[in-house]
């Protein structure tokens, strides 16, 4: 319709055209553009996070029925290798929607400033979609005016918790304020329980240490990236409780494979993670319906901070797609409407950031899988309360240096917790040639 | 030399009657050695057949029927039988190339004076010191990024052709044969090529054998080069593909040993009917 | 003259007839065979070597590179986690290759020995490994050592032993390094051991027989001094190999996802340069492996001439 008149010749016929076209994008101008927006487009993710998108995309196609989204699940780990190493190559082989994990990155944006999209400049409403995130969220996905990924979800942490394990033992949750609540409550689950359940995993990283020092205010580098603030108290009063718990023997020391496969075979009590892992449980371990629950995480005194977050991701949209407006399309839809976050949340437990989503009625459901309770509210309840903190484009390097450190402390090794974190700091410091806090 | 140094397999019967007590005493002490030294691949084949539920049970399962069920878990995900086949085309396309590169430079040192030709061989000799992790890296920089031919089959194949070993092993063989039948090619006119690829090649067929065979399950089992320049599903080769496997959400442990066993069983097959071909290529550099 | 003469190559009467190679060949001959490995070399091998070297004394993190002569040789020096690698390394060094290098001669001496029965069967067994890849047999390691269900600590807990973090405690990630390192390359070196036990003459074993020296003494002044020279050439290869190893803490321990794992030399080399692209201080980490490997080998050879057989 509109390319006919537009062929019309002379200068008349070009007014006339652009008066239309304008016409038309101002006044519900997003049905015809969904008409407009085809082609293919390769999304990259990892695990449920990819079923989520994967949910998404039945609706997204209602609306943009030319696009068809190929989403593929590589794993964590490789998506993000092969991100670094596309953007290193000059943007080679990258796809068209890339996830990305907060804390993971500043580095993309930068050292590769040209590799991914910046999403204010692919349309005029994106700054004000943008707007409507919370503020924690993008501190990581922009760079001076430039935004470059569009938030998704967030990882508020939480304990999730076998109802019948923890009854058999006498054990009332609600009990559990602070984290040597946690451990007398886990020495006792585990003597009722016997055989070989622990009572939680180490998750075989440094989540544990991430989400303590968060939940104390704490983190690897402060707010603006711009020095190391590990020595710092809350992270060093998170090391300590998290070896206090260690040395109870109520540690599963086991990866992500490993975690899932012990709850699935009844051998682990508790998990504790972010929001998100209520799918992965869910999905792995369907016949344990109805026996799991979740409460908040443990203070470190009564009375304290009972929210921490751990993980989270945003869609940015490289540069070298040759699709990019079917790819702002999905990432839009799919992170952009309070309905498609829903729906991922349905599908795989991801929690998600827009307010409006926050206020879902969903929200305030009870989940079977759960015995009833309303996760999400208590989830999302924490929302509020959660303390910002930053991975800098140096959190891959740092998190490697502290895997180590964390690892021989638990074991023993290394002095006291301050003296262990001092050590990291140094050793970050060197890596990376960021001042430490306070010197 | 043109037969293949070989390993003795047969031996005289040992003096006296103390061999008897000595045979047994050796076989007792060396069997539970064999049979831990075979436990690994006897596993990998037995979890292979067998689902995952039962891979994980407290007690030794019998052999299952799985094994089709578990390689069709590998088809899906890592699309590991396209690696499989990326495996055997590169490493034929690979063990032609290296053969002949590396048997007309061992002819050149072998069978001709030249300028330079001391330090050239020395300096060739010299590489065999030089790990492969000093090269690598600007190997990534000049393949990956400054040529962008990442995932290509140039980039798979070409850089792994330099082989010290194999021309020093081509050379040696060379070096055995008899001058007077390449000259008599030569007053007959024959060019060099010919001389080379009629008359000096076929003269070291065994040698050729052992070297090819050696340099197919390095390039087979290669890991580290493809893991940096065959990244996509479809570039991947079979032992990247496998090692993929080990990130995933939840580990397919019985998809991955059919995996593994997909790799090792045809390479074991090969090795029992042409062990003397691995071994002389093994003890080539060794043994001088 | 025959019909046939390559357009290329002028055809000449050899100086001499007989054996001894022709020395007035056109110079170009060898050169034509040479030329295609001498490219593959120079591009391939020299010029990275060279590049390396160039790019250990350059700032790569910055962008763009910079020359900095002392960015990262310096921090070397103070890298707390490159010292834990190099430890790492160092330790299974230490240990591994002893052990394997005497396992390899024991089997090397009994698959020699005439009183062995079912020879092929031992063969197979112990050289059946050296096929296998290095991805296919880590995972199969890293499936049998799993902590909770796996074969080792199954078999461990029947016995009445207790079952062993194999595969997240430091300690023991680092011997199940070194038992699969062990497997897999003991029967390698036990080929090339076994084949130098053969050029042994067994006329210098009768003589001693004829002497009245006992099979110990046999062993000790007879096979070992002539067996020197391959062993210190399967040394230096184990040397070499171990101070590279990549694949097996890679993929038996955690070590390409951020979780509990051994670092080792390969592993950071390979995360310093390909993870984080920090391809200078990789660059330097590699010649540092080298000249700890040449440094190494040097002094094997050293050791294998200081005393004469």
């Amino acid at each position: 319709m509109k390319t006919t008149v537009a062929m019309r010749p002379g200068f008349a016929g070009r007014a006339l055209a652009a008066t239309l076209l304008a016409g038309a994008t101002l006044f519900g101008g997003a049905a015809h553009a969904a008409d407009d927006v085809s082609g293919e487009i390769t999304v990259w993710s990892w695990n449920v996070a990819a079923a989520a998108l994967q949910a998404v995309v039945p609706a997204f196609n209602k609306e943009y029925p030319n696009v068809k989204v190929t989403v593929q699940d590589l794993g964590n780990q490789p998506v993000y290798d092969r991100g670094l190493a596309g953007c290193a190559a000059g943007g080679t082989d990258m796809p068209d929607v890339y996830s990305v994990e907060n804390g993971e990155a500043e580095v993309f944006w930068n050292r590769f400033p040209e590799c991914f999209s910046d999403l204010k400049t692919m349309s005029a409403d994106e700054g004000a979609l943008l707007a409507k995130f919370p503020a924690f969220k993008l501190t990581e996905l922009t760079v001076g005016d430039k935004v470059y990924a569009l938030p998704w979800d967030s990882g508020p942490a939480v304990v999730f918790y076998r109802r019948d394990l923890y009854e058999a033992a006498g054990v009332d949750p609600a009990t559990i304020v602070t984290w040597d609540d946690f451990i007398e409550a886990g020495k006792k689950v585990i003597a009722k329980a016997g055989g070989n359940t622990k009572f939680v995993s180490t998750n075989g990283d440094t989540s544990w240490f991430r989400m303590l020092a968060n939940q104390a205010g704490c983190a690897y580098f402060d707010e603006k990236g711009e020095s190391i603030t590990i020595g710092q108290p809350g992270c060093v009063q998170a090391l300590e409780t998290i070896k206090k718990i260690n040395d109870a023997g109520l540690f599963m020391s086991g990866n992500w494979d490993e975690t899932l496969t012990a709850i699935k075979a009844n051998a682990l009590a508790s998990a504790v993670y972010g929001g998100w892992y209520e799918g992965s449980i869910r999905g792995n371990a369907p016949d344990q319906s109805g026996k799991w629950g979740v409460f908040k995480l443990p203070a470190f005194e009564k009375g304290g901070n009972q929210t921490a977050n751990i993980g989270g991701s945003a869609l940015a949209i490289p540069a070298s797609s040759k699709n990019p407006k079917a790819a702002l399309a999905f990432v839009n839809f799919a992170n952009g409407r309070p309905d498609s976050q829903i729906t991922q949340l349905k599908a795989s437990g991801l929690v998600p950031t827009l307010p409006e989503a926050v206020n879902d009625p969903f929200v305030k459901e009870e989940q079977p899988y759960w015995g009833g309770q309303r996760i999400w509210e208590v989830v999302l309840g924490t929302l509020p309360d959660i303390k910002p903190s930053r991975g800098t484009q140096y959190f891959a390097e740092a998190d490697s240096l502290v895997s180590a450190a964390y690892t021989n402390f638990l074991k023993g090794q290394g002095g006291s917790a301050q003296a262990v974190l001092d050590d990291a700091a140094n050793q970050i410091a060197s890596a990376t040639g960021l001042p430490i806090a306070g010197k | 030399m043109t037969t293949l140094p070989e390993m003795r397999t047969t031996f005289a019967r040992p003096a006296g009657g103390s061999g008897r007590w000595g045979s047994i005493l050796l076989t007792a002490v060396m069997t539970p050695l064999a049979l831990l030294w075979l436990a690994p691949l006897a596993l990998m084949l037995l979890f292979a057949t067998l689902p995952d539920s039962s891979i994980f049970s407290p007690t030794l399962p019998a052999p299952g029927t799985h094994f089709f069920a578990n390689v069709a878990a590998l088809a899906g995900s890592a699309n590991f039988l396209r690696a499989l086949g990326n495996s055997v085309m590169i490493g034929l396309i690979y063990t032609v190339l290296s053969v002949l590169l590396t048997s007309m430079a061992g002819y050149a040192f072998a069978r001709f004076e030249f300028v330079g030709k001391n330090v050239l061989f020395s300096l060739l000799v010299a590489t065999l010191t030089v790990p492969y992790a000093v090269v690598v890296i600007p190997q990534y920089i000049l393949i990956a990024r400054e040529l962008g031919l990442s995932n290509t089959w140039v980039a798979l194949i070409v850089p792994p052709l330099f082989n010290s070993l194999g021309v020093l092993f081509m050379r040696q063989s060379f070096g055995g044969l008899p001058q007077e039948l390449l000259d008599a090619a030569r007053v007959d006119g024959a060019g060099e090529w010919r001389i080379f690829f009629t008359i000096a090649m076929p003269l070291v067929r065994p040698a050729i054998a052992a070297l090819s065979i050696i340099l197919f399950l390095a390039s087979w089992n290669s890991y580290l080069w493809p893991l940096l320049v065959g990244t996509t599903p479809g570039a991947r080769t079979a032992p990247v593909a496998l090692g993929s496997l080990i990130g995933l959400n939840v580990v397919p442990w019985g998809a991955l040993m059919a995996g593994a066993t997909l790799m090792t069983l045809p390479m074991v097959v090969v090795f029992v009917f042409l062990q003397r071909y691995f071994v002389a290529g093994i003890t080539a550099g060794a043994v001088k | 003259m025959a019909a046939t003469i390559s357009p290329s190559v002028t055809t000449s009467r050899p100086a001499r007839a007989g054996r001894g190679k022709p020395i007035d060949r056109q110079w170009s001959v060898p050169y034509r065979f040479l030329l295609p490995y001498l490219i593959v070399f120079a591009i391939f091998w020299l010029w990275p070597l060279i590049d390396s070297f160039l790019l250990s004394f350059q700032n790569t993190r910055v962008n763009p590179w910079t020359v900095d002569v002392a960015v990262n040789w310096r921090r070397l020096w103070v890298d707390q986690a490159f010292h834990a690698a190099l430890r790492n390394t160092l330790i299974v060094l230490v240990l591994q290759v002893p052990i394997m290098l005497a396992l390899a001669t024991a089997i090397a001496l009994a698959l020699d020995s005439p009183k062995l029965a079912a020879r092929p069967l031992f063969r197979f067994a112990f050289f059946a490994p050296i096929v296998v890849s290095d991805v296919a047999y880590s995972v199969v390691f890293r499936l049998l050592f799993n902590g909770q269900y796996g074969a080792v600590n199954q078999a461990l807990t029947a016995i009445g032993l207790p079952a062993l973090d194999w595969l997240h405690d430091p300690t023991w990630m680092m011997a199940t390094i070194i038992i699969a390192v062990t497997w897999r390359w003991t029967g390698y070196n036990a080929i090339i051991i076994l084949a130098g036990l053969q050029t042994i003459p067994k006329d210098l074993y009768e003589a001693a027989a004829i002497d009245g020296a006992g099979a110990w003494r046999r062993f000790r002044h007879i096979t070992l001094p002539l067996l020197k020279p391959v062993i210190v050439f399967a040394l230096v290869l184990s040397v070499i190999g171990t101070m590279q190893l990549f694949t097996e803490p890679w993929l038996i321990t955690d070590a390409q996802s951020s979780g509990v794992s051994i670092e080792m030399l390969g592993t950071y080399l390979f995360k310093q340069g390909f993870r984080n692209l920090n391809f200078g201080y990789a660059s330097a980490i590699a010649y540092t492996i080298a000249a700890m490997a040449a440094a190494m080998a040097a002094f094997n050879l050293l050791l294998a001439r200081r005393s004469p057989t």
